[in-house]
């Protein structure tokens, strides 16, 4: 599975990992994994992408229907282990003032 | 609309088979008595029955009366069973229509031999009805499954027809809204790949009133139609606003806040906009989400880059979105580089990317056309590898773009109204001045007050002038000097910038007098401001110490009739006359 989630503390905390490629083929799947929260504006989301390779654009997308559903700028959303190319991907669109990247 | 239903054969009973409504039958046989059998077979379950005595005649039976379902012995006079399923299969073309071979041959070769002809079954004398009918029903399935296949597929050339009939109509749509701009201006180069022209990628340009040129570079976040779709407005505000004299700022505002309410969650526009001032001496940028814009200094000396430092487009709410634009000093021989990520995401056979590596080196070469390298080594690059990604990429040259600014515009072919008496007054407050720029409304007003569409550049050029003269050395009271050096160019702006929020009190106010003169009409334009005048200097017309606001003089010199600074200097009036 390309994703998976990890639900703790009473569904207030998903973790997401997403392998391989993160782009379009993921997306039903992606949603699937955000949709495990009950109450999707008390939750805390980390997206896990030490074993993603590459991402595009329509992965920008998915995270930002991910924000909206988590409340919008309420939202808490890091986004952990990224390699340099998606890194890169994130800084040129500024997605850091959406989201905590490190 | 109905067609008479077939008689039916006698008795009329429903039919056996898993048929919805009785088939007919093509038998063929040159023995009369197998006939009589298949026949009262196949009535007795209720099916319709046409016969032929040998293949000849099966063939023009079949064209004839297009029967559901074939039974064809093999060995017959004049036409044998094979050539003529051959011919009926030819015939039936892509409709489905089972033949069933009958026949006394066993062995092996002679039964392949019917399938190799087209028979999609077989069955040997004598005939058993049980088996004849599971065979016939087994192949009712099958031309049932092939039915609705041909159904789909026809729907899907349909559908797909219709699709590109739609497409075709909203590229036409989509290149008269987004095409109009000014991309054939002598300072842009371009390249733009074909599956970039319709899928995400949107490159506009356009000049102000003033002369500036602006170019805009655009990147969707999906592709096709939804990207065509939330182009057009951004198209739109960008021509028209850039046409009214707005700043690349109010632009950005205006396109974000229309995306924002239009767009899904997902769907954003990573926008550059860049505007070059009509002497080439300055470029003002704003990046959201485009890969930096390269500055190259002549022979390639250097290689300035201007990263994105904001969000894209259709994300936040203009409140949130920082909407400030860098402006950077641009020496002689420099040039500009735009591009999307498709260009260092181009791939060689080998799956390896052209990067900014070697985009950089390209850049840097002592060439005499960095952008014909540039284009020549991509070409190279990725060899014969067909082309999946958007490639656009854009050559703007700072030297003599804003050279023929009047006659290259579109002239609106609308007539002046005929010269009438009209006086406008307009006042800005500090705090208004803060927030607002005049100039747009006041083009407006000349526009429609008296549709001086060909005079709307040198009135803007005008009234500019003498507005930033008014608030920036009357009232802020900038060193006009600062902007000679590269650095001092960038400060002086953030000085502005500072000392407008740092003012509590002052005003500049724009007085617009029409009346008709000679054939046509004389515009009176002063503007004063509440600041102390520039006290003991020179008379403005020798003010060569401050060449900067000298070199703005002789700006509306050139384009005036008259011009009079009023002492002390914060009254300046300016009088332009048309035909």
């Amino acid at each position: 599975m390309p994703v998976t989630a990890t639900v703790t503390g009473d569904g207030k905390n998903i973790t997401i990992h997403i392998s391989g490629q993160f782009n379009f083929s993921v997306y039903k799947e992606f949603r699937e994994a955000y949709q495990r929260s009950a109450q999707p504006a008390n939750t805390t989301y980390v997206i896990d992408m030490a074993g993603t390779d590459y991402m595009d654009s329509s992965a920008l997308g998915m995270l930002l229907l991910l924000r909206e559903r988590a409340g919008g700028e309420r939202s808490e959303i890091a986004i952990t282990h990224c390699n340099p190319e998606i890194r890169k991907i994130f800084k040129i669109s500024n997605f850091d003032r959406l989201f905590k990247i490190d | 609309m109905a067609k008479p239903l077939q008689s039916l054969p006698d008795g009329g009973a429903t039919p056996a088979t898993a048929a919805l409504e009785p088939l007919r039958f093509l038998i063929v046989d040159d023995e009369r008595t197998n006939l009589l059998v298949l026949r009262a077979i196949l009535e007795r379950d209720g099916h319709q029955v046409i016969q032929a005595v040998d293949g000849a005649e099966a063939v023009s039976v079949f064209e004839r009366d297009r029967p559901d379902m074939v039974l064809m012995d093999v060995m017959m006079p004049q036409m044998d069973g094979y050539e003529a399923t051959r011919r009926i299969k030819n015939l039936a073309g892509s409709h489905f229509v089972p033949v069933i071979f009958l026949t006394a041959l066993t062995d092996e070769t002679a039964l392949a031999r019917c399938i190799e002809a087209g028979g999609d079954d077989f069955l040997t004398k004598p005939y058993n009805r049980v088996l004849l009918s599971s065979k016939i029903t087994a192949l009712l399935r099958l031309r049932e499954l092939y039915r609705v296949r041909e159904q789909q597929r026809d729907q899907i050339q349909f559908h797909h027809q219709r699709l590109q009939q739609e497409q075709t109509l909203a590229e036409r749509i989509f290149s008269k809204v987004v095409h109009r701009g000014c991309l054939d201006n002598p300072a842009i180069r371009y390249l733009v790949s074909p599956v970039a022209l319709f899928n995400g990628d949107l490159l506009l340009a356009a000049r102000r009133p003033s002369g500036g040129l602006l170019v805009m570079l655009g990147d969707f976040t999906g592709h096709g139609l939804p990207a065509a779709v939330g182009s057009l407005p951004a198209a739109e505000i960008f021509y028209e606003m850039t046409a009214k004299g707005y700043s690349i700022s109010e632009i950005i505002g205006e396109i974000n806040q229309k995306l924002k309410a239009m767009l899904p969650p997902e769907l954003f526009l990573a926008v550059c906009l860049l505007e070059l001032d009509v002497s080439g001496g300055s470029l003002a940028v704003w990046n959201g989400g485009i890969p930096d814009v390269l500055i190259r200094s002549a022979q390639g000396k250097t290689l300035r880059r201007l990263p994105s430092n904001h969000l894209p487009l259709g994300i936040v709410n203009n409140a949130e979105l920082d909407r400030t634009t860098d402006l950077v000093r641009l020496d002689a021989g420099d040039r500009i580089y735009l591009y999307t990520d498709g260009l260092t995401e181009a791939a060689n056979s080998e799956g390896e990317m052209f990067g900014e590596g070697r985009l950089s080196q390209c850049l840097a070469e002592a060439v005499e056309d960095p952008y014909a390298f540039l284009c020549a080594t991509l070409k190279r690059f990725r060899g014969d590898i067909e082309q999946r990604d958007d490639i656009t990429l854009i050559e703007l040259t700072a030297a003599a773009c804003g050279q023929s600014a009047a006659t290259e515009s579109p002239v609106s072919i609308v007539p002046p109204h005929p010269p009438a008496h009209w006086r406008v007054m307009l006042e800005l407050k500090i705090d208004a001045l803060r927030q607002a720029n005049p100039l747009p409304v006041v083009l407006q007003l000349v526009t429609e007050l008296q549709a001086l569409n060909e005079h709307r550049e040198r009135i803007y050029l005008i009234v500019a002038e003498m507005f930033n003269n008014a608030l920036e050395h009357g009232l802020l009271r900038l060193d006009s000097a600062l902007k000679d050096s590269s650095q001092g160019f960038a400060d002086y702006y953030e000085h502005r910038a500072l000392a407008l929020a740092a003012l509590t009190e002052g005003w500049v106010a724009i007085e617009l007098v029409h009346e008709p003169h000679a054939s046509g009409g004389r515009l009176t334009i002063q503007v004063r401001d509440s600041g102390p005048g520039f006290v003991g200097q020179a008379t403005p017309d020798a003010a060569d110490d401050a060449i900067a606001s000298g070199r703005g003089l002789l700006l509306l010199h050139s384009l005036c009739k008259s011009v009079i600074v009023h002492p002390p200097g914060n009254h300046v009036e300016a009088v332009y006359e048309w035909p």
